[in-house]
Protein backbone atom coordinates (compact mmCIF):
# COMPACT_ATOMS: atom_id res chain seq x y z
CA UNK A 1 0.00 0.00 0.00
CA UNK A 2 1.22 3.20 -0.81
CA UNK A 3 1.36 6.37 1.33
CA UNK A 4 1.78 6.55 4.86
CA UNK A 5 -1.18 4.53 6.97
CA UNK A 6 -2.50 7.00 9.28
CA UNK A 7 -5.27 4.99 11.19
CA UNK A 8 -4.75 4.74 14.54
CA UNK A 9 -4.53 1.52 16.11
CA UNK A 10 -7.01 1.01 18.65
CA UNK A 11 -6.65 -1.35 21.84
CA UNK A 12 -8.89 -1.69 24.98
CA UNK A 13 -8.80 -3.46 27.67
CA UNK A 14 -11.49 -6.24 28.66
CA UNK A 15 -13.62 -5.53 31.45
CA UNK A 16 -16.51 -7.75 33.33
CA UNK A 17 -19.11 -6.84 30.77
CA UNK A 18 -16.82 -5.74 27.82
CA UNK A 19 -14.56 -7.47 25.11
CA UNK A 20 -11.22 -6.87 24.81
CA UNK A 21 -10.61 -5.24 21.55
CA UNK A 22 -7.30 -5.16 19.86
CA UNK A 23 -7.65 -3.62 16.66
CA UNK A 24 -4.07 -3.69 15.16
CA UNK A 25 -4.95 -2.27 11.64
CA UNK A 26 -1.82 -1.39 10.44
CA UNK A 27 -1.13 -5.45 10.96
CA UNK A 28 -4.29 -5.90 9.60
CA UNK A 29 -5.39 -7.45 12.08
CA UNK A 30 -8.85 -7.52 14.34
CA UNK A 31 -9.06 -9.34 17.23
CA UNK A 32 -12.12 -9.55 19.85
CA UNK A 33 -12.14 -11.55 23.12
CA UNK A 34 -13.79 -12.50 25.78
CA UNK A 35 -17.33 -11.17 26.72
CA UNK A 36 -19.57 -8.79 25.45
CA UNK A 37 -22.57 -7.24 27.38
CA UNK A 38 -22.57 -3.91 28.00
CA UNK A 39 -25.45 -2.23 29.23
CA UNK A 40 -25.39 0.08 26.16
CA UNK A 41 -23.60 -1.97 23.31
CA UNK A 42 -24.87 0.75 20.64
CA UNK A 43 -22.61 3.22 22.87
CA UNK A 44 -19.53 0.88 23.54
CA UNK A 45 -19.58 -0.04 19.72
CA UNK A 46 -20.13 2.95 18.40
CA UNK A 47 -16.34 4.21 18.31
CA UNK A 48 -15.07 0.48 17.74
CA UNK A 49 -17.30 0.39 14.85
CA UNK A 50 -16.46 3.95 13.29
CA UNK A 51 -12.74 3.26 13.71
CA UNK A 52 -13.22 -0.08 11.74
CA UNK A 53 -14.78 1.69 9.14
CA UNK A 54 -12.70 3.99 8.68
CA UNK A 55 -9.70 1.76 8.49
CA UNK A 56 -12.13 -0.82 5.91
CA UNK A 57 -12.60 2.67 3.69
CA UNK A 58 -8.88 2.77 3.00
CA UNK A 59 -7.73 -0.99 3.28
CA UNK A 60 -7.65 -2.79 -0.43
CA UNK A 61 -5.63 -6.12 -1.86
CA UNK A 62 -5.03 -6.93 2.06
CA UNK A 63 -5.07 -10.23 3.60
CA UNK A 64 -7.01 -8.78 7.41
CA UNK A 65 -6.95 -11.63 10.05
CA UNK A 66 -9.53 -11.19 12.28
CA UNK A 67 -9.67 -13.56 15.17
CA UNK A 68 -12.81 -13.62 17.53
CA UNK A 69 -12.36 -15.67 20.90
CA UNK A 70 -16.04 -14.31 22.57
CA UNK A 71 -17.71 -16.60 25.42
CA UNK A 72 -20.67 -15.15 25.47
CA UNK A 73 -22.35 -12.10 24.21
CA UNK A 74 -26.24 -10.80 24.83
CA UNK A 75 -28.70 -10.34 22.04
CA UNK A 76 -27.65 -5.92 21.23
CA UNK A 77 -23.94 -7.02 21.20
CA UNK A 78 -25.13 -9.40 18.39
CA UNK A 79 -26.59 -7.14 15.91
CA UNK A 80 -23.45 -5.14 16.58
CA UNK A 81 -21.47 -8.14 15.45
CA UNK A 82 -23.82 -8.38 12.38
CA UNK A 83 -22.90 -5.21 11.53
CA UNK A 84 -19.13 -5.91 11.87
CA UNK A 85 -19.32 -8.93 10.10
CA UNK A 86 -21.40 -7.36 7.65
CA UNK A 87 -18.87 -4.41 7.07
CA UNK A 88 -16.44 -7.11 6.65
CA UNK A 89 -18.55 -9.38 4.32
CA UNK A 90 -18.55 -5.89 1.62
CA UNK A 91 -14.69 -4.81 2.36
CA UNK A 92 -14.18 -8.77 1.15
CA UNK A 93 -14.81 -7.46 -2.37
CA UNK A 94 -11.18 -5.87 -2.34
CA UNK A 95 -9.84 -7.80 0.43
CA UNK A 96 -9.09 -11.48 2.14
CA UNK A 97 -10.79 -11.39 4.70
CA UNK A 98 -9.95 -15.17 7.10
CA UNK A 99 -12.30 -14.87 10.34
CA UNK A 100 -10.92 -16.94 13.13
CA UNK A 101 -13.92 -18.27 14.88
CA UNK A 102 -12.45 -19.29 18.06
CA UNK A 103 -14.53 -21.44 20.56
CA UNK A 104 -13.91 -23.97 23.26
CA UNK A 105 -14.24 -27.43 22.31
CA UNK A 106 -16.99 -28.03 24.16
CA UNK A 107 -18.85 -24.81 23.12
CA UNK A 108 -21.71 -25.98 20.85
CA UNK A 109 -23.38 -22.26 21.49
CA UNK A 110 -20.56 -20.32 20.04
CA UNK A 111 -19.30 -23.25 17.30
CA UNK A 112 -23.28 -22.66 16.20
CA UNK A 113 -23.36 -18.73 16.11
CA UNK A 114 -20.35 -18.91 14.03
CA UNK A 115 -21.31 -21.57 11.35
CA UNK A 116 -24.15 -19.38 11.02
CA UNK A 117 -22.22 -16.22 10.24
CA UNK A 118 -20.40 -18.45 7.80
CA UNK A 119 -24.18 -19.12 5.77
CA UNK A 120 -24.93 -15.37 6.20
CA UNK A 121 -21.41 -13.56 4.99
CA UNK A 122 -20.20 -16.12 2.58
CA UNK A 123 -17.46 -13.41 1.32
CA UNK A 124 -15.85 -13.70 4.49
CA UNK A 125 -13.26 -17.13 5.11
CA UNK A 126 -14.88 -18.82 7.61
CA UNK A 127 -11.90 -20.62 9.91
CA UNK A 128 -13.26 -22.31 12.60
CA UNK A 129 -10.70 -22.85 15.75
CA UNK A 130 -11.33 -24.85 18.64
CA UNK A 131 -9.21 -24.78 21.50
CA UNK A 132 -9.33 -27.27 24.60
CA UNK A 133 -9.35 -25.60 28.29
CA UNK B 1 -42.25 -20.20 39.87
CA UNK B 2 -43.41 -16.26 40.69
CA UNK B 3 -42.47 -15.55 44.23
CA UNK B 4 -45.30 -13.31 45.04
CA UNK B 5 -43.79 -10.28 47.13
CA UNK B 6 -45.89 -7.21 46.86
CA UNK B 7 -43.90 -4.16 48.17
CA UNK B 8 -46.04 -0.74 49.14
CA UNK B 9 -46.36 1.83 46.48
CA UNK B 10 -43.64 4.16 46.31
CA UNK B 11 -44.25 6.56 49.55
CA UNK B 12 -43.19 10.54 49.47
CA UNK B 13 -39.71 10.58 50.56
CA UNK B 14 -39.28 11.81 54.16
CA UNK B 15 -38.33 15.47 55.04
CA UNK B 16 -34.38 15.62 53.89
CA UNK B 17 -33.12 19.21 53.37
CA UNK B 18 -33.71 19.93 49.74
CA UNK B 19 -32.31 23.80 49.76
CA UNK B 20 -29.33 25.78 51.54
CA UNK B 21 -31.75 26.87 54.11
CA UNK B 22 -32.45 24.01 55.96
CA UNK B 23 -28.46 23.49 56.64
CA UNK B 24 -28.71 26.97 58.25
CA UNK B 25 -27.23 27.34 61.36
CA UNK B 26 -26.98 30.84 63.89
CA UNK B 27 -23.51 31.60 64.57
CA UNK B 28 -21.07 34.65 65.91
CA UNK B 29 -20.70 37.08 63.59
CA UNK B 30 -18.23 40.43 63.75
CA UNK B 31 -18.31 43.40 62.17
CA UNK B 32 -15.12 44.99 60.51
CA UNK B 33 -14.83 47.39 62.87
CA UNK B 34 -13.69 44.60 65.46
CA UNK B 35 -9.93 44.48 66.06
CA UNK B 36 -8.38 41.08 65.77
CA UNK B 37 -7.51 40.96 69.49
CA UNK B 38 -11.48 40.85 69.72
CA UNK B 39 -11.68 37.85 67.42
CA UNK B 40 -8.69 36.57 69.47
CA UNK B 41 -10.72 36.48 72.61
CA UNK B 42 -13.87 35.41 70.89
CA UNK B 43 -11.61 31.49 70.07
CA UNK B 44 -11.14 31.42 73.24
CA UNK B 45 -14.05 32.21 74.63
CA UNK B 46 -16.01 29.82 72.13
CA UNK B 47 -13.28 26.99 71.40
CA UNK B 48 -16.20 24.92 69.73
CA UNK B 49 -16.19 28.02 66.84
CA UNK B 50 -14.51 27.11 64.12
CA UNK B 51 -15.55 30.14 62.04
CA UNK B 52 -16.46 33.89 62.30
CA UNK B 53 -18.22 35.26 59.24
CA UNK B 54 -17.39 39.18 59.18
CA UNK B 55 -20.47 41.41 57.72
CA UNK B 56 -20.82 45.02 56.69
CA UNK B 57 -24.37 46.05 57.04
CA UNK B 58 -25.87 43.02 56.50
CA UNK B 59 -23.18 41.83 53.81
CA UNK B 60 -20.90 39.46 54.14
CA UNK B 61 -17.39 40.35 53.56
CA UNK B 62 -15.27 37.70 54.84
CA UNK B 63 -14.59 34.70 56.40
CA UNK B 64 -12.20 33.93 59.50
CA UNK B 65 -10.96 30.42 59.90
CA UNK B 66 -9.78 29.62 63.30
CA UNK B 67 -6.44 27.78 62.89
CA UNK B 68 -5.05 30.27 59.96
CA UNK B 69 -6.24 33.38 61.99
CA UNK B 70 -4.54 31.68 65.10
CA UNK B 71 -1.53 30.89 63.46
CA UNK B 72 -0.71 34.46 62.09
CA UNK B 73 -1.61 35.78 65.63
CA UNK B 74 1.10 33.40 67.03
CA UNK B 75 3.95 35.41 64.37
CA UNK B 76 6.13 37.51 65.86
CA UNK B 77 5.33 41.02 65.87
CA UNK B 78 1.86 40.21 64.22
CA UNK B 79 -0.16 40.99 67.25
CA UNK B 80 1.58 44.18 67.87
CA UNK B 81 0.88 45.13 64.54
CA UNK B 82 -2.39 43.81 63.77
CA UNK B 83 -4.28 43.52 67.45
CA UNK B 84 -5.71 46.90 67.41
CA UNK B 85 -6.15 46.60 63.82
CA UNK B 86 -9.63 45.45 61.72
CA UNK B 87 -10.47 42.03 62.19
CA UNK B 88 -10.37 41.88 58.63
CA UNK B 89 -6.38 41.66 57.94
CA UNK B 90 -6.91 38.17 58.49
CA UNK B 91 -10.34 36.73 56.91
CA UNK B 92 -10.69 35.23 53.89
CA UNK B 93 -12.36 37.72 51.44
CA UNK B 94 -13.66 35.09 48.78
CA UNK B 95 -15.85 32.60 50.81
CA UNK B 96 -18.65 30.49 49.56
CA UNK B 97 -21.31 32.74 50.21
CA UNK B 98 -24.95 30.48 49.29
CA UNK B 99 -28.52 31.99 48.60
CA UNK B 100 -30.38 30.42 51.17
CA UNK B 101 -32.88 29.18 48.18
CA UNK B 102 -30.37 26.69 46.49
CA UNK B 103 -30.80 23.36 46.49
CA UNK B 104 -28.65 20.58 47.54
CA UNK B 105 -27.35 19.58 44.55
CA UNK B 106 -26.34 22.87 43.07
CA UNK B 107 -24.92 23.73 46.50
CA UNK B 108 -22.41 20.60 46.42
CA UNK B 109 -21.32 21.44 42.86
CA UNK B 110 -20.22 25.11 44.16
CA UNK B 111 -19.00 23.68 47.31
CA UNK B 112 -16.97 21.81 44.69
CA UNK B 113 -15.72 24.10 42.53
CA UNK B 114 -14.85 26.51 45.94
CA UNK B 115 -12.22 23.57 46.46
CA UNK B 116 -11.19 22.14 50.09
CA UNK B 117 -12.35 25.56 52.20
CA UNK B 118 -15.68 25.14 51.32
CA UNK B 119 -15.67 21.77 53.04
CA UNK B 120 -13.54 22.77 56.21
CA UNK B 121 -14.62 25.79 56.70
CA UNK B 122 -18.48 25.70 55.37
CA UNK B 123 -19.84 28.43 53.77
CA UNK B 124 -21.92 31.83 54.59
CA UNK B 125 -25.98 31.52 53.66
CA UNK B 126 -27.57 35.03 52.55
CA UNK B 127 -30.86 35.79 51.74
CA UNK B 128 -30.87 38.37 48.91
CA UNK B 129 -26.73 39.07 49.32
CA UNK B 130 -27.77 39.44 53.39
CA UNK B 131 -26.32 37.36 55.88
CA UNK B 132 -28.76 34.78 57.65
CA UNK B 133 -26.36 32.39 58.85
CA UNK B 134 -23.71 29.93 57.98
CA UNK B 135 -23.58 26.02 56.57
CA UNK B 136 -20.84 23.43 57.92
CA UNK B 137 -19.11 21.11 54.86
CA UNK B 138 -19.86 17.97 57.10
CA UNK B 139 -23.76 18.62 57.16
CA UNK B 140 -23.53 19.85 53.08
CA UNK B 141 -21.80 15.61 53.07
CA UNK B 142 -24.41 14.36 55.24
CA UNK B 143 -27.24 15.84 53.13
CA UNK B 144 -26.14 14.77 50.27
CA UNK B 145 -24.90 11.55 51.58
CA UNK B 146 -28.70 10.90 52.29
CA UNK B 147 -30.32 12.64 49.22
CA UNK B 148 -28.22 10.09 47.11
CA UNK B 149 -29.52 7.34 49.23
CA UNK B 150 -33.18 9.12 49.09
CA UNK B 151 -32.94 8.93 45.88
CA UNK B 152 -31.49 5.34 44.77
CA UNK B 153 -34.32 4.03 47.32
CA UNK B 154 -36.83 6.04 45.54
CA UNK B 155 -35.68 4.51 42.09
CA UNK B 156 -35.64 1.11 43.44
CA UNK B 157 -39.26 0.85 45.08
CA UNK B 158 -40.29 2.26 42.21
CA UNK B 159 -38.92 -0.30 40.41
CA UNK B 160 -40.04 -2.97 42.74
CA UNK B 161 -43.65 -1.69 42.24
CA UNK B 162 -42.91 -2.32 38.78
CA UNK B 163 -42.30 -5.99 39.26
CA UNK B 164 -45.86 -5.93 40.58
CA UNK B 165 -47.48 -4.49 37.82
CA UNK B 166 -45.31 -7.09 35.27
CA UNK B 167 -46.08 -9.87 37.48
CA UNK B 168 -49.82 -9.27 37.63
CA UNK B 169 -49.43 -9.12 33.42
CA UNK B 170 -48.18 -12.71 33.98
CA UNK B 171 -50.89 -13.82 36.38
CA UNK B 172 -54.01 -14.57 34.31
CA UNK B 173 -51.77 -16.75 32.00
CA UNK B 174 -49.96 -18.60 34.83
CA UNK B 175 -54.27 -19.12 36.38
CA UNK B 176 -55.24 -20.62 33.14
CA UNK B 177 -52.41 -22.76 32.92
CA UNK B 178 -52.73 -24.48 36.05
CA UNK B 179 -56.53 -25.06 34.90
CA UNK B 180 -56.35 -26.34 31.20
CA UNK B 181 -52.65 -27.51 31.37
CA UNK B 182 -52.07 -28.97 34.85
CA UNK B 183 -48.92 -31.01 33.77
CA UNK B 184 -46.87 -27.62 33.13
CA UNK B 185 -43.64 -26.19 34.40
CA UNK B 186 -42.98 -22.05 34.34
CA UNK B 187 -39.65 -20.41 35.60
CA UNK B 188 -40.01 -16.89 34.76
CA UNK B 189 -36.67 -15.46 36.01
CA UNK B 190 -35.85 -11.52 35.35
CA UNK B 191 -32.07 -11.14 35.56
CA UNK B 192 -33.38 -7.58 37.18
CA UNK B 193 -36.12 -6.99 39.51
CA UNK B 194 -37.89 -6.83 36.19
CA UNK B 195 -37.35 -7.53 32.98
CA UNK B 196 -37.48 -8.40 28.75
CA UNK B 197 -38.90 -11.81 28.93
CA UNK B 198 -42.57 -12.53 29.15
CA UNK B 199 -45.06 -15.33 28.76
CA UNK B 200 -48.57 -15.47 27.35
CA UNK B 201 -51.16 -18.19 27.45
CA UNK B 202 -54.65 -17.79 26.15
CA UNK B 203 -57.63 -20.43 26.25
CA UNK B 204 -60.23 -20.85 22.98
CA UNK B 205 -62.63 -23.45 22.73
CA UNK B 206 -60.49 -25.70 20.64
CA UNK B 207 -56.87 -25.31 21.97
CA UNK B 208 -54.38 -23.20 23.25
CA UNK B 209 -52.17 -20.40 22.28
CA UNK B 210 -48.80 -19.66 23.96
CA UNK B 211 -46.34 -17.24 23.30
CA UNK B 212 -42.48 -17.48 25.07
CA UNK B 213 -40.94 -13.82 24.51
CA UNK B 214 -37.53 -12.49 24.90
CA UNK B 215 -37.82 -8.61 23.91
CA UNK B 216 -34.44 -6.93 23.46
CA UNK B 217 -33.17 -5.76 26.47
CA UNK B 218 -33.75 -6.43 30.35
CA UNK B 219 -34.11 -4.20 33.57
CA UNK B 220 -36.57 -1.86 32.92
CA UNK B 221 -36.19 -0.95 29.20
CA UNK B 222 -36.70 -4.37 28.73
CA UNK B 223 -39.91 -4.87 31.12
CA UNK B 224 -41.83 -1.37 29.07
CA UNK B 225 -41.06 -3.81 25.72
CA UNK B 226 -43.35 -6.65 27.40
CA UNK B 227 -45.60 -4.82 27.72
CA UNK B 228 -46.01 -3.06 24.71
CA UNK B 229 -45.94 -6.71 23.47
CA UNK B 230 -48.01 -7.97 25.06
CA UNK B 231 -50.61 -5.85 24.27
CA UNK B 232 -50.25 -5.63 20.59
CA UNK B 233 -50.36 -9.52 21.10
CA UNK B 234 -53.72 -9.62 22.89
CA UNK B 235 -54.93 -7.39 19.98
CA UNK B 236 -54.11 -9.28 17.45
CA UNK B 237 -55.11 -12.48 19.35
CA UNK B 238 -58.98 -10.47 19.53
CA UNK B 239 -59.46 -10.08 16.07
CA UNK B 240 -56.95 -12.93 14.28
CA UNK B 241 -56.71 -16.57 14.03
CA UNK B 242 -54.54 -18.01 17.24
CA UNK B 243 -54.78 -21.30 14.96
CA UNK B 244 -51.77 -19.37 12.23
CA UNK B 245 -49.30 -18.92 14.47
CA UNK B 246 -46.97 -17.59 11.87
CA UNK B 247 -49.53 -15.31 10.77
CA UNK B 248 -49.85 -13.83 14.06
CA UNK B 249 -46.15 -13.53 14.49
CA UNK B 250 -46.20 -11.56 11.08
CA UNK B 251 -48.54 -9.26 12.04
CA UNK B 252 -47.02 -8.51 15.50
CA UNK B 253 -43.66 -7.77 13.30
CA UNK B 254 -45.33 -5.35 11.21
CA UNK B 255 -47.45 -3.68 14.39
CA UNK B 256 -43.99 -2.91 16.25
CA UNK B 257 -42.19 -1.81 13.87
CA UNK B 258 -44.63 0.54 12.60
CA UNK B 259 -45.39 1.78 16.19
CA UNK B 260 -41.04 2.40 17.05
CA UNK B 261 -41.43 3.18 13.58
CA UNK B 262 -38.91 1.28 12.64
CA UNK B 263 -39.53 0.75 9.33
CA UNK B 264 -37.60 3.29 7.61
CA UNK B 265 -34.43 4.32 7.13
CA UNK B 266 -31.67 3.71 9.62
CA UNK B 267 -31.75 6.64 12.52
CA UNK B 268 -28.77 6.11 15.09
CA UNK B 269 -30.27 7.21 17.42
CA UNK B 270 -33.79 5.58 16.65
CA UNK B 271 -34.55 2.53 18.87
CA UNK B 272 -33.75 -1.18 16.85
CA UNK B 273 -35.87 -3.33 19.55
CA UNK B 274 -37.79 -6.08 18.89
CA UNK B 275 -38.00 -9.82 20.19
CA UNK B 276 -36.94 -13.46 19.88
CA UNK B 277 -40.09 -15.49 20.16
CA UNK B 278 -41.89 -19.08 19.58
CA UNK B 279 -45.56 -19.00 18.95
CA UNK B 280 -47.67 -22.14 19.52
CA UNK B 281 -51.04 -23.18 18.71
CA UNK B 282 -52.30 -26.82 20.49
CA UNK B 283 -55.24 -28.25 19.28
CA UNK B 284 -56.24 -30.43 21.80
CA UNK B 285 -58.40 -32.75 20.18
CA UNK B 286 -56.16 -33.60 17.61
CA UNK B 287 -52.93 -33.16 20.00
CA UNK B 288 -51.26 -31.21 16.98
CA UNK B 289 -48.96 -28.67 18.02
CA UNK B 290 -48.12 -25.60 15.51
CA UNK B 291 -45.91 -23.24 16.22
CA UNK B 292 -43.93 -20.70 14.29
CA UNK B 293 -40.70 -19.24 16.09
CA UNK B 294 -37.87 -16.37 15.97
CA UNK B 295 -34.80 -17.91 17.30
CA UNK B 296 -36.29 -19.43 19.72
CA UNK B 297 -36.03 -23.44 19.32
CA UNK B 298 -38.61 -26.01 20.19
CA UNK B 299 -37.69 -29.06 21.91
CA UNK B 300 -40.06 -32.34 22.30
CA UNK B 301 -39.49 -35.24 24.26
CA UNK B 302 -41.63 -38.12 23.60
CA UNK B 303 -40.79 -40.64 26.08
CA UNK B 304 -40.45 -44.94 25.25
CA UNK B 305 -43.54 -46.47 23.98
CA UNK B 306 -44.82 -49.57 25.98
CA UNK B 307 -42.75 -52.69 26.86
CA UNK B 308 -39.75 -51.74 24.48
CA UNK B 309 -36.54 -50.92 26.03
CA UNK B 310 -35.70 -47.92 23.77
CA UNK B 311 -35.34 -44.35 25.01
CA UNK B 312 -37.04 -41.60 25.46
CA UNK B 313 -36.28 -39.40 22.10
CA UNK B 314 -36.17 -35.66 21.85
CA UNK B 315 -36.41 -33.91 18.62
CA UNK B 316 -34.82 -29.89 18.62
CA UNK B 317 -36.30 -27.93 16.21
CA UNK B 318 -34.43 -24.62 15.88
CA UNK B 319 -36.77 -20.98 15.36
CA UNK B 320 -36.11 -19.27 12.11
CA UNK B 321 -33.13 -16.63 12.08
CA UNK B 322 -34.91 -13.23 12.26
CA UNK B 323 -36.04 -11.94 14.82
CA UNK B 324 -39.45 -9.73 15.51
CA UNK B 325 -39.96 -6.29 14.58
CA UNK B 326 -36.42 -5.11 14.39
CA UNK B 327 -34.71 -2.57 12.04
CA UNK B 328 -32.76 -5.34 10.07
CA UNK B 329 -35.99 -7.25 9.57
CA UNK B 330 -38.12 -6.50 6.63
CA UNK B 331 -41.52 -5.31 7.26
CA UNK B 332 -42.52 -7.92 4.62
CA UNK B 333 -41.21 -10.99 6.13
CA UNK B 334 -43.73 -13.88 6.81
CA UNK B 335 -42.92 -16.41 9.22
CA UNK B 336 -43.90 -20.11 8.34
CA UNK B 337 -45.46 -22.66 10.64
CA UNK B 338 -44.21 -26.16 11.45
CA UNK B 339 -46.49 -28.75 13.11
CA UNK B 340 -45.78 -31.78 14.69
CA UNK B 341 -48.54 -34.47 16.51
CA UNK B 342 -47.89 -34.92 20.13
CA UNK B 343 -47.51 -38.76 20.91
CA UNK B 344 -49.62 -39.60 24.11
CA UNK B 345 -46.78 -38.38 27.49
CA UNK B 346 -45.17 -35.82 24.70
CA UNK B 347 -43.66 -32.93 25.99
CA UNK B 348 -43.12 -29.85 25.07
CA UNK B 349 -40.05 -27.58 26.07
CA UNK B 350 -39.25 -23.50 25.13
CA UNK B 351 -36.72 -21.26 26.96
CA UNK B 352 -35.06 -17.99 26.03
CA UNK B 353 -31.38 -17.63 25.50
CA UNK B 354 -30.92 -16.48 29.35
CA UNK B 355 -31.23 -19.90 29.83
CA UNK B 356 -28.61 -21.69 27.28
CA UNK B 357 -26.19 -19.13 26.89
CA UNK B 358 -25.94 -18.78 30.43
CA UNK B 359 -22.03 -19.11 31.04
CA UNK B 360 -20.96 -21.52 33.51
CA UNK B 361 -19.14 -24.68 34.67
CA UNK B 362 -14.98 -24.90 35.24
CA UNK B 363 -14.89 -23.71 31.55
CA UNK B 364 -16.97 -20.85 32.01
CA UNK B 365 -19.10 -21.41 28.54
CA UNK B 366 -22.41 -21.23 27.82
CA UNK B 367 -25.18 -23.81 29.16
CA UNK B 368 -25.68 -25.05 25.59
CA UNK B 369 -28.42 -26.72 23.83
CA UNK B 370 -26.58 -30.28 24.11
CA UNK B 371 -26.40 -29.87 27.85
CA UNK B 372 -29.95 -28.78 28.02
CA UNK B 373 -31.17 -31.87 26.49
CA UNK B 374 -29.27 -33.75 28.30
CA UNK B 375 -31.07 -32.90 31.04
CA UNK B 376 -34.46 -32.71 29.30
CA UNK B 377 -33.70 -36.69 28.89
CA UNK B 378 -32.53 -37.45 32.28
CA UNK B 379 -35.75 -36.46 34.08
CA UNK B 380 -38.59 -36.61 31.65
CA UNK B 381 -40.31 -39.57 33.56
CA UNK B 382 -41.15 -37.30 36.25
CA UNK B 383 -44.03 -35.07 36.21
CA UNK B 384 -43.28 -31.66 34.59
CA UNK B 385 -43.17 -29.20 38.32
CA UNK B 386 -40.71 -31.72 39.25
CA UNK B 387 -38.58 -31.61 35.80
CA UNK B 388 -38.35 -28.30 36.32
CA UNK B 389 -37.13 -28.28 39.69
CA UNK B 390 -34.47 -30.56 38.68
CA UNK B 391 -33.91 -28.54 35.37
CA UNK B 392 -33.42 -24.94 37.25
CA UNK B 393 -31.49 -27.06 39.86
CA UNK B 394 -28.70 -28.35 37.43
CA UNK B 395 -29.16 -24.54 35.97
CA UNK B 396 -27.97 -23.33 39.39
CA UNK B 397 -25.31 -25.40 39.49
CA UNK B 398 -23.62 -24.85 36.34
CA UNK B 399 -23.68 -21.34 36.81
CA UNK B 400 -22.42 -21.73 40.34
CA UNK B 401 -21.03 -18.33 40.90
CA UNK B 402 -21.15 -16.80 37.37
CA UNK B 403 -23.30 -13.67 37.16
CA UNK B 404 -26.76 -14.43 35.78
CA UNK B 405 -26.16 -12.74 32.08
CA UNK B 406 -29.88 -12.31 30.95
CA UNK B 407 -33.42 -12.83 32.20
CA UNK B 408 -34.35 -16.55 31.82
CA UNK B 409 -37.82 -18.14 30.65
CA UNK B 410 -38.55 -21.60 30.40
CA UNK B 411 -41.44 -23.52 29.87
CA UNK B 412 -42.71 -27.30 29.33
CA UNK B 413 -46.29 -28.60 29.26
CA UNK B 414 -47.33 -32.26 28.58
CA UNK B 415 -51.09 -32.18 27.56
Amino acid sequence: MLGVFKMQNLKLEATSTSPEVDFQFSEHRLALRGESYPENAAAFFGPIVEALNGYLEQTQNQVIEVIIELTYFNSSSTKVLFNVFNMLNFAAASNTINLHWRYDEDDDTILEFGDDLHEDFPDINYIPESFAS
Amino acid sequence: MLPNHAPPPPQAATLLPRTALELKKSTIVASPELFSDDILRLFHEYPELDTIPVIEDTHPIGLINRHVFMNEMARPYVREIYGRKSCIAFMDKHPLIIEETTPIQELSFQALAAGQKALSDGFIIVRNGSYTGVGSGFDLVDAVTKLQAEKSRMVMESIEYASVIQRSFLRPSQRDLATHLPDHLLHWEPRDVVGGDFFVFRTFNDGYFIAIIDCTGHGVPGAFMTLIMASFLDRILQHDNPRDPAEVMTKMNRMIKGALAQDGDIHHDGSDDGMDTAFMWFNSAERLLTWASAKIPLFIVTPPTNNTASDAKIEQMNGERMGVGYRTTPMQHTWVNHSAHLAPGASVFVTTDGFIDQPGGKKRIAFGKKRLKNTLLEHHALALKDQGEHIMQTFRAYQAEQRRRDDVTFFGFRP
